[in-house]
């Protein structure tokens, strides 16, 4: 954030960004180090159904089989191969996340930088914010996925786009207020420049850290909030693999075969964390703690 | 502060007018606050109950053919919504809905059954699991938090920090699947599904063991994170270095200077926590089996049953609006009121 300023000389700029480049070059491999984990399981998700072993929608065991050597998980509620399903189930749920939080960054990106630049809609923006806060995702989620009843994933979409917006309108509209008042600002829209170009060429660049670590954060949330809606059967609908609705079906058998549940709780949870960890290698550090040890 | 000092030494009571009459205004202040506050929050659950109810008049199809039979005329279908009053204009009904909640009438459901009655079993049971779960995290996330303050950069600090984060990004449908897994089929301790006794209630408290934990876990971790944030806000303040400088012992520092400034933050936390909790109760009441309003609330939005969805959301924003106004009335004690 202390950088790009543009109306720092060209000279100063350089030489900030080296200083900023010999600091910060061992924590950015620490940085991309954090970011591993939760590549490599999404493009394991993504790959997964060209490895399943066996057809997703054919029995092939006994319904609640234990593991053995044909089905190596075990089978599920039908006797489906659990381990096929749990390879062909990962890759939408990580799609759907990733395209909600691409969506609700953009849109808040704008929408926030607005926000900062015309004061008056910033307070509307406070005020919705504040009214999404009573209600509970899970409520909004099953209105709007009712309301659409063959949307399955897209209205899940819908509502966790509509859902999260307000919220992550109001930290842009945060970091933005600070570099919507700085006098470069007040020149260009002085100079007659478009509010387009005042927002998308003059005040997004400088919030480009802000805008990364939104991203990472709203992956966390929309993991969650998509797999919660597949939980409660209202995204994708039973015949389909995914993994939170494999939870769903197979837990009435979670004595019988603990591992058709098991198996897509682990790769849920261990997605959740992979992806926070990465999201919180993303966040900005500013400056260092000068807590005084007690 | 200064005069607080002061009275302590004489040892008498304040009895000039002066310190009496400023204490006066402050505490009408902090009334005129709440009340203001309080009227803030009724008005923007209001609003909400309003999206609500023109969200589920949106929705395709109505009360009167998602809760007919088979074989039911055009006539009857016509007959039925006259009788739930569903040919009225949707102010009118909202209008209606609306006046009668002051007095607890929150209406009469598309099958004919009062609200009140149809929320009185399943209500309370989830009140008691939200509150349980709030009360659990914020005593966990006060007593992590306070420890990774005691050594601040230290191992424990940065473990708390990693764990708490991690907790927080779990759903709690996975969280309930990793305590079932071990807690109840592996160690056999807890049972796994909630049996309901005659009244309605969970047949036992170790019933309620495993969803309280599964809500509270991720809580623990949001609000551990709060409390650590706001404790090292409140460190890097003068006074607290000069309470370190004068000797004082680590739990007194912490007790007296850090957490009652820290008191703020940590209420508006745990108040957004509210929120997280009910929204997560209906998961976890739905894997648990457990005798809430989640399956009220999703039978009711498969009905089209808009007094039923618009009597959830009044009870649990009631709730969350409490919370959040004790919220509001923390930082008014703390920081004072500004006007």
């Amino acid at each position: 954030m202390t950088t790009a300023f543009p109306h720092r000389s060209p000279d100063q700029r350089e030489l900030h960004g080296a200083l900023d480049q010999i600091a910060s070059g061992r924590s950015r491999r620490r940085r991309a180090l954090r970011a591993a984990p939760a590549l490599a399981l999404v493009l394991l998700a993504l790959a997964g159904p060209l490895l399943a072993p066996h057809p997703i929608d054919r029995p092939l065991v006994a319904p609640f089989a234990a593991p053995d050597a044909t089905a190596m998980l075990g089978g599920d509620l039908l006797g489906r191969d659990v381990l096929s399903r749990f390879l062909a189930g990962g890759g939408p749920l990580v799609l759907n996340a990733l395209a909600i939080a691409a969506l609700v960054t953009a849109a808040a990106a704008l929408l926030g930088v607005l926000a900062a630049l015309r004061p008056g809609l910033g307070r509307w923006v406070e005020r919705t914010a504040d009214l999404a806060i009573l209600v509970p995702a899970v409520l909004g989620i099953m209105l709007i996925a009712l309301a659409w009843q063959d949307g399955g994933r897209l209205a899940v979409a819908a509502a966790a786009i509509v859902l999260g917006i307000p919220y992550a309108t109001r930290v842009v509209a945060a970091a933005a207020t600070p570099v919507a008042t700085a006098g470069y600002i007040e020149t260009a829209a002085a100079s007659g420049e478009r509010l387009w170009y005042l927002i998308v060429r003059e005040v997004l660049p400088n919030l480009r850290a802000t805008l990364l670590a939104l991203f990472g954060l709203r992956f966390v949330e929309a993991v969650y909030v998509v797999s919660v809606a597949a939980f409660l059967q209202l995204g994708p609908q039973p015949p389909t693999a995914d993994w939170a609705l494999m939870i769903r079906e197979n837990s009435p058998g979670i004595m019988l075969n603990p591992l058709a549940v098991a198996a897509p709780a682990l790769a849920i949870g261990v997605l959740a964390l992979s992806v926070n960890l990465a999201a919180d290698a993303l966040i900005p550090r500013t400056g260092t703690t000068t807590e005084v040890p007690l | 502060m200064w005069s607080g000092a002061e009275t302590r030494v004489d040892g008498k009571p304040r009895a000039d007018g002066e310190a009496r009459s400023a204490e006066k205004p402050r505490f009408v202040l902090i009334a005129g606050h709440v009340v203001w506050s309080a009227l803030r929050r009724l008005a923007v659950l209001a609003v909400l109950l309003g999206v609500v109810f023109a969200a589920v008049e949106l929705l395709p199809g109505d009360a009167a053919s998602s809760t007919s039979e088979r074989g039911e005329s055009a006539a009857d279908l016509a007959a039925r919504r006259t009788a739930l009053g569903l040919d009225r204009p949707l102010a009118e009904r909202f209008w209606d809905w609306m006046t009668a909640l002051p007095t607890g009438d929150l209406g009469t459901s598309a099958r004919g059954e009062p609200v009140t009655r149809l929320l009185a079993g399943p209500f309370p049971n989830t009140l008691l699991l939200g509150g349980l779960a709030l009360a659990v995290s914020l005593a966990g996330a006060l007593a992590l938090g306070s420890w990774a303050a005691l050594r601040p950069g230290g191992r424990t600090d940065r473990g708390i920090a990693v764990v708490a984060t991690m907790a927080f990004a779990l759903p709690e449908f996975v969280v309930a699947i990793a305590l079932l897994l071990v807690l109840s089929l592996r160690l056999g301790w807890l049972p796994a599904v909630t049996l309901i006794g005659s009244d309605g209630a969970p047949a036992s408290w170790s019933m309620l063991l495993l969803p309280l934990l599964a809500l509270a876990v991720p809580q623990i971790g949001w609000n551990t994170r709060i409390v650590r944030a706001a404790l090292a806000d409140q460190a890097a303040l003068p006074h607290v270095s000069a309470a370190i400088i004068d000797g004082l012992p680590r739990h007194r520092i912490l007790t007296h200077h850090l957490l009652p400034g820290a008191l703020p933050a940590i209420a508006v936390g745990v108040a957004t926590s509210a929120g997280m909790l009910l929204g997560g109760a209906v998961v976890v009441e739905t894997l648990f089996n457990y005798p809430g309003v989640g399956a009220v609330l999703a039978g009711a939005i498969a009905d089209r049953d808009t007094p039923v969805v618009a009597g959830v959301v009044a009870a649990t924003g009631g709730a969350i609006s409490v919370v959040l106004l004790l919220a509001d009335l923390v930082r008014a004690r703390t920081v004072g009121v500004r006007l």
